[in-house]
């Protein structure tokens, strides 16, 4: 066959992603022939890609097609780091709706219209949100409706609002759902007060009423032939802007995400683990690194020094979103910050488990960076170090790992509530544990501290 | 059109835009309306012969 499907890319019959020897491929398929020549001669395609909205593509011939239904073949920009909405914080999530907003809003200025509005079909790149499915355009048919309104308040409105208005946890919601939040379960979650504002109360829980109230009628006979102007639209995809735009969350007050003003290093202990994190990078030299528990990304920032693209991994939608804000403020490439759980990690799920990639399938990398980590994961969650030794083999093919021992305050702290029924957690016990999995290059003390900073490599028997 | 955009959101997307649509329009015609008046009526300074 000579080339893979990408998994997540079937529900169109449009055309489909593959691969072909390591590169990115989207078939056209004959069926959409008409739409998509029209697509490139409007214009907009140049519009959107020049202006880094939508991900450029180069056509190459036919015999890299994968299937007889092949009308054109595209080579898109590969994007560094494929990521879910369920992994974005409050803020990517809201710039990845604008994006798709203003994308439908020059669509319909040149009598196009976006066919669907999944979230799936954003990435983000450089901080900046990018739409990579070339072939959501389709001209505008005069009078009807956007078809992919729903879908837009499923994965942009209500996740939003929900994280806006009641709790920021309710976006991990989107991991359930991965065709968005059901409107009726938005609307019985939403606070009363909700109904009050326009906006809410026609796109969120009125139309959760009409979902309910149609739901065995034609659309012919609903709708009675009424028709929607252009204008409509417009007026339509404005007020699902406003609504985005107005929301807001306040990324503080969380557990982690003011850890970086208040640890326990001295500022010579913070620049000695500095030193010591890019001294043992630059000789791995990776072009690939995970910083696991990076906080708002400091040490991310580090590792960017040395290689061009750092996913920064926290479990804090405040420390996040703080990360977010700042590379997108000071315009930083090469820094993806994304929410993630290490103990219950982003899973393998979608159709046959397969649809959606698991952390672990978008690996390895080529270094992770496990910085002041260990403790909340062996003592924090009663994971054992030969766990997490394993684990981190699998995911990373070199770890920069620093072991932070019961004398340190911040395992101290971890202790105070609960009686220390962890005798193996020992710097002897920690390197036993990793010594299965990883061959230890280099040992340093920090100093100004009891921690310990290793340089490992994997034995890649992690399973 | 490959998803379905059910007839629901159809119709409660006809009725979006129009309400939007009408209160939009009217807006416009308040701040057109506001527009005329100061035009019309002078400021109190001006009336007294002041800058």
């Amino acid at each position: 066959m000579g080339w893979q499907a990408v998994e997540g890319s079937f529900r169109d019959p449009s055309g489909f992603v593959y691969t072909r020897d390591g590169t990115l491929y989207r078939q056209v398929n004959s069926s959409f022939r008409e739409p998509f020549e029209a697509f490139l001669a409007s214009g907009l395609y140049d519009e959107l890609a020049t202006e880094g909205l939508l991900v450029p593509h180069r056509s190459v011939g036919l015999e890299l097609s994968a299937s007889p239904e092949a009308y054109a073949v595209l080579q898109p920009d590969r994007v560094g780091f494929i990521s879910y909405p369920y992994e974005w914080s409050f803020g990517q999530l809201q710039d990845a709706a604008a994006l798709t907003l203003e994308i439908q809003r020059r669509a319909l200025a040149r009598g196009f219209t976006l066919r669907d509005s999944s979230a799936y079909n954003v990435q983000f790149q450089g901080g900046r949100p990018l739409f990579i499915d070339t072939l959501s355009f389709a001209p505008l048919e005069e009078g009807k409706a956007w078809p992919a309104y729903k879908q837009f308040c499923q994965h942009f409105l209500l996740p939003l609002m929900l994280m806006s208005s009641r709790d920021i946890r309710f976006g991990q919601l989107l991991r359930s759902y991965i065709d968005g939040i059901p409107l009726d379960l938005g609307s019985a979650l939403l606070p009363r007060r909700t109904w009050a504002r326009l906006s809410t109360l026609l796109h969120i829980h009125l139309h959760a009423w009409a979902l309910g109230r149609y739901s065995d009628t034609a659309v012919g006979s609903a709708t009675k032939g009424r028709s929607m102007s252009r204008q409509g639209l417009l007026t339509l995809v404005k007020n699902l802007g406003d609504a985005t735009r107005r929301l807001s969350w306040r990324a503080s007050g969380t557990e982690w995400a003011d850890y970086v003003d208040d640890n326990n290093y001295t500022a010579a202990a913070s620049q000695n683990k500095r030193n010591l994190v890019i001294g043992y990078l630059r000789r791995a030299s990776p072009r690939t690194v995970w910083d696991l528990g990076a906080n708002t990304g400091e040490y991310s920032r580090a590792a960017r020094e040395v290689a061009p693209q750092v996913i920064s991994f926290d479990v804090d939608p405040a420390a996040v979103e703080r990360n977010h804000r700042r590379v997108r403020a000071e315009g930083e490439t090469g820094i993806l910050p994304l929410l993630l759980d290490l103990t219950n990690p982003s899973p393998a799920q979608g159709w046959a488990g397969r649809e959606r990639l698991s952390v672990e399938d978008r690996g390895p990398a080529d270094a992770l960076l496990a910085l002041a980590l260990i403790h909340h994961l062996a003592i924090g969650h009663n994971l054992p170090l030969e766990q997490i030794a394993r684990y981190l083999s699998r995911i990373g093919r070199r770890l920069v790992i620093e072991f932070v021992p019961k004398s340190d305050s911040q395992v101290k702290r971890l202790l105070l509530s609960r009686p220390d029924i962890f005798p193996h957690y020992t710097k002897d016990g920690f390197e036993q544990a990793f010594a299965r999995y990883f061959t230890v290059e280099s040992v340093s003390p920090i100093e100004g501290s009891d921690r310990w900073l290793y340089a490992m490599s994997s034995r890649g028997n992690g399973g | 059109m490959y998803i379905d955009p059910t007839t629901g959101s159809l119709v409660l997307q006809f009725v979006a835009a129009g309400v939007l649509s009408i209160l939009a329009m009217a807006s416009r015609a308040r701040e057109a309306l506001k527009s005329f008046f100061k035009l019309l009526v002078p400021r109190r300074g001006r009336w007294a012969g002041k800058p």
